[in-house]
């Protein structure tokens, strides 16, 4: 790891080839550039983890947000080049979301900074030594005598321990924020049960599922966790699947892929919850019944806009299924009768039966503090009460609305430090900057709820130069003595393994850590499962109340990519489209068709929102999945600082809010605005193109009763009644009547071979895709994607391989909106059409079945892209090569795939890198490669696991025996192409009778 | 993917030991392939880059009859075949070998100098496939048996400074190679 510098005279594709070496300087000794002359300079001394050319995987644990998922690190010589989930961990079970991939581009963020600095007389920053930095710290600390205050954005974890009780022995307050904390359900649990720590859900054992505005696909809990417990009980399996139904005046991604999306006004979720507890109290003659007594179905009809007949059908069928579950809160339900929608649901779940199946509690979640506590500490700041103020991985002048005044209480404080590596709206505005290192760069836990930790290793040395908080916390105390002299460990990580060690019940404590390290942590065999003893919490409704007179409700959500904004520095992210909208790279207010037909505006129109407690402009994208009384807009974008990718991108909805009203949590949802035109547009960068199929049977479907009779997608549609789109006519058919066989004959040219080839196929259940994208920014990690920004995207030029297509389906004529996704990546064909077109044979048919790229001999004539009717070979325009990683980003760079230049196609192959590593393996063992050894990167991070790949010739692969369900069908089948990727129809749990309206084929 | 070719420096050391011990019994006789004697201290004259250090693969492979593998191991477990540590070459020069002419003592004397002053000799590169082309070590190790590392580098043992015997970048030796193996000349074996 000395080595890991070089020089500008090698480029960056030879310095990754130089492997367990350096390439330092060089000199071009002949014309041919592949000719040149590098210097190889060894490593002093190896380390006996690295082989060069060989991946070194360390487990560790994910910090992009609080649910704790374990990670697998993959480095190469010494650098980490890949995030994966780690199977062995009970949160994520070896998945991880697009967020949590993109936390490598936050360790090599080109904006993180080098060391610590100060902020001078002038108001600009000098950068000075550690040294210095701790003793200025020490100093100001031991001067402010207990006036110190700490915001601690760090979930529960040895550091948090060691934090608040040196906060506390120096006198001071600690505040453990988190925007998104779940104050309103720790309230409403409290009026439930008498207790506020939040339940584990399981949404795999679950048959109905009821979603109160909860996003547990996107933002709320632990969403790969949730994901996977959604895709098992949803997805079909057995001949059956769940029900969901997402009740909240929103289509989110959730909501996009339960089966039916009651759209009912802001506010009055409540009073669905209600009635359908009502129904099902009565009905099991359930204690609480009494108290549900005054909310029947009627009742909530009125408000709600739906039927009584509805909710009492809706409520019947969940009482029904046993066990079911529902969830309510998240951001999107955050209006100010949160807690009794939070407490109605949680009676909800009390009558069905649920409380012990599907909502266990005794395994918290770690606490965390949100806008209750938060308030409080800055109104103490404002009244000049503390002297010393720290921010530790915490940015609450970006994530608390500016009307607040959170800024003018935070000057208010004499001196003000922030830990961020990278400069944060906070930490611009503080007084020293001390950057922390990165997860993958320092010792660390995280407690993620009772019974698992998580441990974080050091895999790399610091990209930047930065130092451990742990340790500026000890250096600190050692300066300042007196009542935090006790914190006396020679650094952070020699008090972190002592706290590891009253964990670890083993002789040999040096062993069993290093076992605990390997597997990712400590986790407990069983999980605790508590009956939470019923508390008096009387029911009530009143209809949440909005500041201002506007017309329109304005309901701020926050993005799936960005979360509470820290995802914003991130290129993946920022080019990874919102799978609803499918924008890249800005921000949007949604406005319903009827909406802007009334206003008058259209998509790319700059409206201007103004509430109570500001105005903001935006572009409209005008989007049926939101009620014509609400406008909607994500929240994540809109940074005055925060480095170079999110500095003034897009705006912050957070302006329009206010900041508290004395519930103990911040009400969203509780703003309405007025909309004014203003005449300017703006271009959206949306990578979509028909919103619908148009009949093309693009994303297939069926009901679950058809699916359970084994019917195939098109026997599905007949027995609808709807006629299906005849694949070829008798004339075609005779006209390409052995053509398949005699391309496939051609495409064996050049196998010399003895042993047969494999077939490389895959297959995808739609039905338990749920549109998450996280494939996506795998891709972009594993094959060295190049984003080319919001400029490019314009020009419809972005490189994803993999993307995920969104198809709307009704939403007309009384039909209910629906919407379809899919991921599509190149389909393999064994008939290609971009093959004979290539006039340097670039573009070719690999004896393993593979539609081959060969870069090198790519001219650029874009024929093949022409020619191919799914639109997945992206062609390198300009040098996205040189631009798209600024240093240190381009030490995330995979060594196994090359960057591919200005001028040339590219496309998926299946991870070809990844089959000829697995072949070579195979190889030097004597052996055939196995099923299930060569896993691409999409089907890896799956949250899903909707995607299988194998090699089709051999009967017992799982890819074969995906294909034979009766499900299976090839996108665009009647042009002939013979994919190799199967799709399996999404399933709905709908009525037959439900399923004529859809116009997919 | 996660297997790991773990070379112990403890091991190293001893095996280390025990080749010297061998090599130096052996030292007396004339070496079996015939290296040509080159004493000579600038080896500009040479075929091939001058080295920052003048190694002498013709005593190393020649004379003492070292495996490649033995400095370059992970050329038989991995893609890349990497470059030996500075601790390997010290595993032997550390205390027991220190040339036996004067011009060998003077090369020695600089190898440990970089050792102590630990800054890594800077070795010029003499093959060096294009970027865009994969070429995996371990397979053609595999493939090609005790004759593999010749088919490319030639002869080194007869090599007082490497040179380049092959044009390793030119696709037409690679493919003749393919050809006449029977083997797959399938772009996407090498090219992705």
């Amino acid at each position: 790891m000395a080595d890991q510098n070089r020089s500008d005279g090698v480029d960056r594709r030879q310095f990754l080839k130089v492997l367990g070496t350096t390439g330092a300087g060089a000199a071009v000794l002949s014309g041919c550039s592949t000719d040149r002359v590098a210097k190889l300079v060894p490593y002093m001394v190896q380390s006996e983890d690295q082989v060069p050319g060989i991946a070194t995987w360390y487990a560790s644990t994910c910090s992009e947000c609080n649910s704790g998922c374990g990670l697998h690190v993959k480095t190469r010589e010494g650098r980490p080049i890949k995030l994966e989930g780690n199977p062995e961990h009970p949160v994520n079970a070896g998945r991880l979301c697009s967020r949590g991939q993109a936390g490598l581009q936050a360790l090599y963020n080109p904006d993180r900074l080098a060391g610590p600095m100060a902020k001078n007389a002038a108001g600009k920053w000098d950068e000075i030594k550690w040294d210095d930095a701790i003793a200025r710290l020490a100093a100001k600390i031991g001067a402010a005598h207990g006036e110190l205050a700490v915001i601690n954005g760090y979930a529960a974890s040895t550091f948090s321990t060691m934090l608040t009780k040196w906060t506390t022995a120096l006198g001071g307050v600690i505040t453990n924020f988190e925007p998104f904390s779940r104050e309103a359900e720790r309230l409403a649990n409290q009026k439930t049960w008498g207790r506020t720590d939040l339940p584990v859900y399981d949404f795999a054992a679950a048959k109905y599922i009821v979603s109160f505005g909860a996003d547990f696909l996107e933002t709320w809990g632990s969403v790969v966790e949730q994901q996977r417990g959604f895709a098992a009980s949803h997805g079909f399996h057995d001949g059956g699947m769940s029900r969901a139904v997402f009740v909240g005046p929103r289509m989110s991604l959730t909501a996009a892929n339960a089966d039916e999306w009651l759209n009912v006004p802001a506010g009055s979720e409540t009073l669905v919850a209600l009635a359908m507890a009502h129904v099902v109290a009565t009905k099991h003659g359930h204690a609480r019944a009494a108290s549900l007594s005054a909310y029947a179905p009627e009742q909530a009809a009125k408000e709600t806009g739906l039927t009584a007949a509805q909710i009492t059908v809706l409520a019947e069928a969940f009482a029904a299924a046993a066990p079911s579950l529902a969830v309510a809160g998240g951001v999107g339900a955050q209006h100010r009768g949160s807690i009794e929608l939070c407490h109605a649901v949680n009676l909800l779940n009390e009558v069905a039966g649920n409380i012990g199946k599907t909502v266990t509690f005794g395994s918290a979640p770690a606490t965390t503090e949100g806008d209750g506590r938060i308030q409080p500490l800055f109104d103490r700041m404002a009244k000049g009460e503390f002297q010393v103020v720290l921010v530790h991985d915490a940015n609450p002048l970006y994530t608390l609305p500016r009307s607040g005044k959170f800024a003018e209480a935070f000057a208010k404080v004499p001196f003000k430090v922030s830990t961020a590596a990278v400069l944060d709206e906070t930490a611009a505005a503080c007084d020293l900057i001390l950057p922390n290192l990165h997860g993958l760069e320092r010792w660390d836990d995280q407690n993620t709820r009772s019974g698992v930790t998580g441990m974080m290793q050091p895999v790399v040395e610091p990209v930047r130069g930065g130092m451990h908080t742990g340790d500026v916390l000890l250096k600190v105390a050692k300066v300042v003595g007196g009542a935090v002299a006790s914190f006396n460990a020679p650094s952070f990580e020699a008090h972190l393994k002592g706290e590891w060690q009253k964990h670890i019940q083993a002789i040999d404590f040096a062993t069993a850590m290093r076992e605990a390290l390997g597997r990712g942590g400590i986790f407990a065999a069983s999980t605790p499962n508590e009956q939470p003893r019923a508390a008096a919490g009387a029911v009530s409704y009143t209809k949440p109340t909005y500041d201002g007179a506007g017309d329109y409700v304005f309901m701020p959500y926050p993005s799936m990519l960005y979360h509470d904004g820290r995802g914003a520095n991130k290129p993946w992210l920022l080019e990874n489209p919102d799978p609803i909208t499918k924008i890249t790279w800005q921000s949007w207010v949604e406005v319903h068709p009827d909406t802007a037909a009334k206003l008058d505006v259209r998509e790319g129109e700059i409206v201007e929102l103004t509430s109570p407690h500001g105005t903001l402009r935006a572009q409209v994208y005008v989007y049926a999945g939101v009620r014509p009384d609400t406008l909607a807009m994500p929240l994540g974008l809109g940074h005055t600082e925060y480095g170079r990718y999110a500095k003034g991108r897009g705006v912050n909805p957070l302006d329009l809010l206010g900041a508290a009203d004395g519930q103990g949590f911040l009400p969203y949802v509780a703003t309405r605005v007025s909309v004014a035109r203003t005449g300017d547009y703006q271009k959206v960068a949306r990578v979509d193109g028909t919103p619908r199929q148009l009949g093309r049977g693009i994303i297939q479907s069926m009901p679950v009763a058809y699916a359970a009779k084994g019917m195939t997608p098109e026997e599905s549609y007949k027995a609808a009644g709807r006629p299906t789109a005849e694949t070829n006519t008798e004339l075609e058919r005779t006209a390409i009547e052995g053509w398949h066989e005699k391309q496939i004959a051609a495409s064996q040219l050049g196998n010399y071979a003895d042993a047969p080839h494999p077939k490389w196929g895959m297959a995808v259940d739609l039905s338990r895709c749920t549109g998450c994208s996280a494939c996506v920014t795998a891709c972009y990690a594993e094959n060295n994607i190049p984003t080319v920004g919001e400029e490019q995207v314009f020009r419809r030029r972005e490189m994803s391989w993999l993307r995920i297509e969104r198809y709307w389906e009704g939403g007309t004529d009384g039909e209910p909106l629906q919407a379809r996704f899919s991921p599509v990546m190149c389909q393999q064909c064994d008939n290609a059409p971009c093959e004979p077109v290539c006039p340097v044979y670039a573009a070719y048919h690999t004896p393993d079945g593979l539609n081959g790229q060969v870069y090198n001999r790519c001219v650029g004539t874009r024929y093949c892209s022409n020619n191919c009717p799914f639109k997945v070979r992206y062609f390198n325009w300009l040098k996205y090569n040189e631009v798209a990683w600024p240093e240190p980003l381009n030490l995330q760079l995979n060594p196994d795939v090359v960057t591919r230049a200005r001028g040339v196609m590219e496309k998926c192959t299946f991870c070809i890198q990844r089959i000829r590593g697995a072949q070579h393996t195979a190889r030097l063992e004597n052996r055939d490669v196995r099923d299930g050894e060569v896993v691409t990167a999409c089907q890896q991070s799956c949250p899903s696991g909707a995607i299988t790949f194998g090699n089709v010739k051999d009967a017992a692969a799982e890819v074969v025996q995906w294909k034979r369900d009766h499900r299976g069908y090839v996108m665009l089948e009647e042009t002939n192409v013979r994919p190799a990727v199967t799709y399996l129809a999404k399933v709905l749990n709908i009525e037959p009778a439900a399923f004529h309206g859809a116009e997919e084929h | 993917m996660r297997q790991r070719f773990l070379v112990g420096v403890g091991t190293l050391m001893m095996v280390a030991a025990a080749l010297v011990i061998v090599s130096r019994q052996s030292g007396a006789q004339q070496p079996t392939t015939g290296a040509p004697a080159v004493a000579a201290i600038d080896s500009s004259s040479l075929k091939g880059p001058r080295q920052p250090i003048f190694f002498r693969h013709d005593i190393h492979v020649g004379q003492k009859q070292m495996a490649c593998q033995y400095c370059h191991y992970s050329a038989g477990v991995s893609n890349e075949p990497g470059i030996p540590s500075m601790q390997t070459c010290m595993g032997c020069h550390y205390l027991m070998v220190n040339g036996s002419t004067p011009a060998n003592v003077v090369e020695i004397k600089k190898l440990k100098t970089a050792w102590n002053t630990k800054k890594p000799v800077e070795w010029v590169r003499v093959h060096m496939v294009a970027r865009h082309v994969h070429f995996p070590h371990s397979v053609h190790l595999k493939g090609l048996g005790p004759q593999a590392c010749a088919t490319c580098h030639g002869n080194v043992a007869r090599m007082p400074q490497v040179y380049k015997v092959n044009n390793v970048n030119n696709m037409g030796f690679c493919i003749s190679c393919h050809l006449e193996r029977k083997v797959s000349r399938d772009c996407t074996v090498c090219h992705y």
